[in-house]
């Protein structure tokens, strides 16, 4: 079973608020992300890349937020360059991966159930109905 | 005990074939590697469905990082999740297929009846106008305007329930009313009852076949297994089947194994309008570009959409912008074009069953993808979008390649009668042998080509 560290979730916790910070309505990652979640969310993630990024986000939980700033500006330019080299294969995978991460706990019903103003799904007004037979 | 035939594999093509020979009471066991969902116990959310539906906990990236691939995990394989669309090849696709392949069946009158006998397996509904929404009104409107011929979608589906307020976006994760004919709910679930023997969560990593037998070797909830039949098929798809091939040793034999992989890159642009759209409700996907001028260029355009978190991850901005842009989800209109790419990808593996995809984009496929993002951008501005967001990250659906069949063994992996070259008890029969990408869906004739297979080893 993966399971993230307490280390690890304090990383995810300070770049979630970078990619989702507290915005008019729309709350903090800190206030409402259903951290608790997050083992749940990796259970089919390859050993060796949860690792990977497991290692990455106790690293993050070290730096001052200037600095994940700045490679959060690095990850997404990443993303729109055209280069094939590893640094930028790494940046963009990172890139991907923590954003599902943050956003799955986000824009998601895993939000943290004591957090008791507007969740960002009510914010964007998602709403799907399910009708069985 | 050996079984008549062992199937590795229960998506698109491994569902079909099994049903098929199971049809005609031989001894057949269907091999998943993921779990058994059934409608009642899908996940509930997006966020579920990405991390225990999907190999990687998600996504798997190309080696560039670039290109994101979706590949599920479950009994039904990737037909569980897609949108089952159900489209027959045309002469285009199967010329380059016999033109790439040397296989002089590839007509569509060669495999009219095996496509004739899965649609009637199979509950297909052709969209009406009545049934569209605003994202597929607004796509079908502008394409009148800007003079692109566009059609109504041909779906695997019996009772989707758009008529008692059902959003079908859910099924995303599952049909939740075994109404979209994923493998699970068109073949498998009927094989079930007619004494079809299914093991999940087996995952098989070597193949050893022999003049009259083949063994497979691997892993069943993690204790180790090995099984025999007098006829193995391997259906794990394009990653799956050239995974066991090459860990079974077969590279050194067979120097096209891993190699002609395409996967129909698919870009998604959002574009804003005033109104709400409300993409994500009822029958959220009707129509399509049915232009022959966009055919020829080697693209097609669907009016798709998507949930919350995959639709944030094609956003590559973040924090208030980032939230600036979901605040306006409901106003979000959707198109993608997905490209006729080049089959110059690779499937590489390692000794420890470690993937490593090489998809480059060539100049060909982003002369391609320029065209589609154009016309998409034509769509929206004749739609009356106040901005558009033009999302570059891409990702495939559709994988295909790395076992292709063909006549030369030093060019493909199978022959034209399924068989891996050389070998007269293992056959392979999913997206993995497709010759090149053919540009349309390729679910129908996953199933049909598994369909000809078993009429063919049931002889």
């Amino acid at each position: 079973m993966n399971t993230f560290s307490n280390r690890a979730v304090k990383g995810l916790t300070k770049i979630g608020n970078i990619y989702c910070p507290k915005n008019g309505e729309f709350p903090a990652y800190e206030e409402v992300a259903g951290l608790h979640f997050l083992n749940t969310l990796a259970v089919n993630v390859p050993k060796d890349d949860f690792t990977s990024l497991n290692l990455v986000l106790i690293i993050f939980s070290f730096l001052p937020n200037g600095i994940l700033r700045w490679l959060v500006g690095k990850f997404e330019a990443a993303q729109e360059d055209d280069s094939e080299g590893i640094i930028a294969s790494t940046l963009r995978q990172l890139n991907l991966g923590l954003r599902g991460l943050c956003y799955s706990t986000y824009y998601s019903e895993f939000t943290n159930p004591a957090y008791k103003g507007r969740t960002p799904m009510e914010i964007i007004d998602y709403k799907v109905n399910r009708v069985t037979n | 005990m050996i079984y008549d035939f062992i199937v590795v594999g229960s998506g698109s093509g491994g569902g079909a074939l099994s049903y098929y020979l199971n049809k005609s009471g031989a001894n057949v066991l269907l091999l998943e590697a993921g779990k058994f969902y059934r409608k009642d116990t899908f996940p509930k959310t997006e966020a579920e469905t990405s991390a225990q539906l999907y190999w990687g906990g998600g996504i798997e990236f190309a080696q560039n990082g670039k290109m994101g691939f979706l590949r599920t995990k479950m009994v039904g394989g990737s037909s569980i999740v897609y949108q089952c669309l159900m489209d027959r090849f045309d002469d285009i696709a199967f010329n380059d297929w016999r033109a790439e392949s040397g296989v002089d069946w590839f007509t569509p009158e060669q495999m009219d009846p095996h496509y004739s006998q899965v649609e009637s397996d199979m509950v297909l509904h052709t969209f009406k106008r009545e049934e569209m929404r605003p994202n597929g009104i607004l796509f079908a409107d502008a394409c009148d305007k800007l003079g692109y011929k566009w059609g109504f979608l041909r779906r695997g589906q019996s009772d989707c329930g758009a008529d008692k307020g059902n959003d079908c976006v859910g099924c995303l994760g599952g049909c939740f009313r075994d109404s979209k004919q994923s493998s699970l709910v068109a073949f498998i679930q009927k094989a079930e009852k007619e004494g079809l023997k299914i093991q999940a969560e087996t995952e098989i990593y070597k193949v050893e076949p022999n003049k009259d037998t083949c063994k497979i070797h691997g892993f069943h909830q993690g204790k180790p297994v090995t099984l025999e039949a007098k006829k193995v098929i391997l259906c794990g798809g394009a990653f799956g089947s050239t995974r066991i091939m090459t860990m079974s040793g077969y590279a050194s034999k067979l120097p096209a194994l891993g190699k002609k992989f395409a996967s129909h890159p698919q870009f998604m642009w959002l574009g804003f309008q005033n109104e709400p759209v409300d993409a994500h409700k009822g029958m959220f996907q009707s129509v399509a570009s049915k232009d022959p001028n966009f055919r020829a260029q080697g693209f097609k355009l669907e009016n798709v959409f998507a949930s919350p978190i995959s639709i944030g991850m094609l956003m590559n901005v973040t924090g208030a912008k980032h939230q600036h842009y979901m605040k306006q989800y409901r106003y979000m209109q959707c198109i993608e074009v997905a490209v006729r790419d080049e089959n110059i990808g690779e499937i590489k593996c390692d000794n420890k069953g470690k993937l490593t995809i090489v998809k480059p984009l060539t100049d060909q496929d982003k002369t391609r993808r320029d065209k589609g993002l154009h016309a998409i951008e034509n769509i929206m501005n004749a739609a009356g979008a106040k901005e558009i967001f033009k999302s570059n990250f891409y990702f495939g659906l559709h994988l295909m390649g790395g076992c292709v069949m063909g006549t030369d063994a030093s060019k493909s992996v199978v022959n034209p009668d399924f068989q891996v070259h050389g070998e007269q008890t293992l056959y392979i029969a999913d997206s993995s042998i497709y010759p090149n990408a053919p540009g349309i869906n390729p679910g129908l004739t996953i199933k049909s080509l598994g369909h000809r297979l078993a009429t063919q080893l049931l002889k």
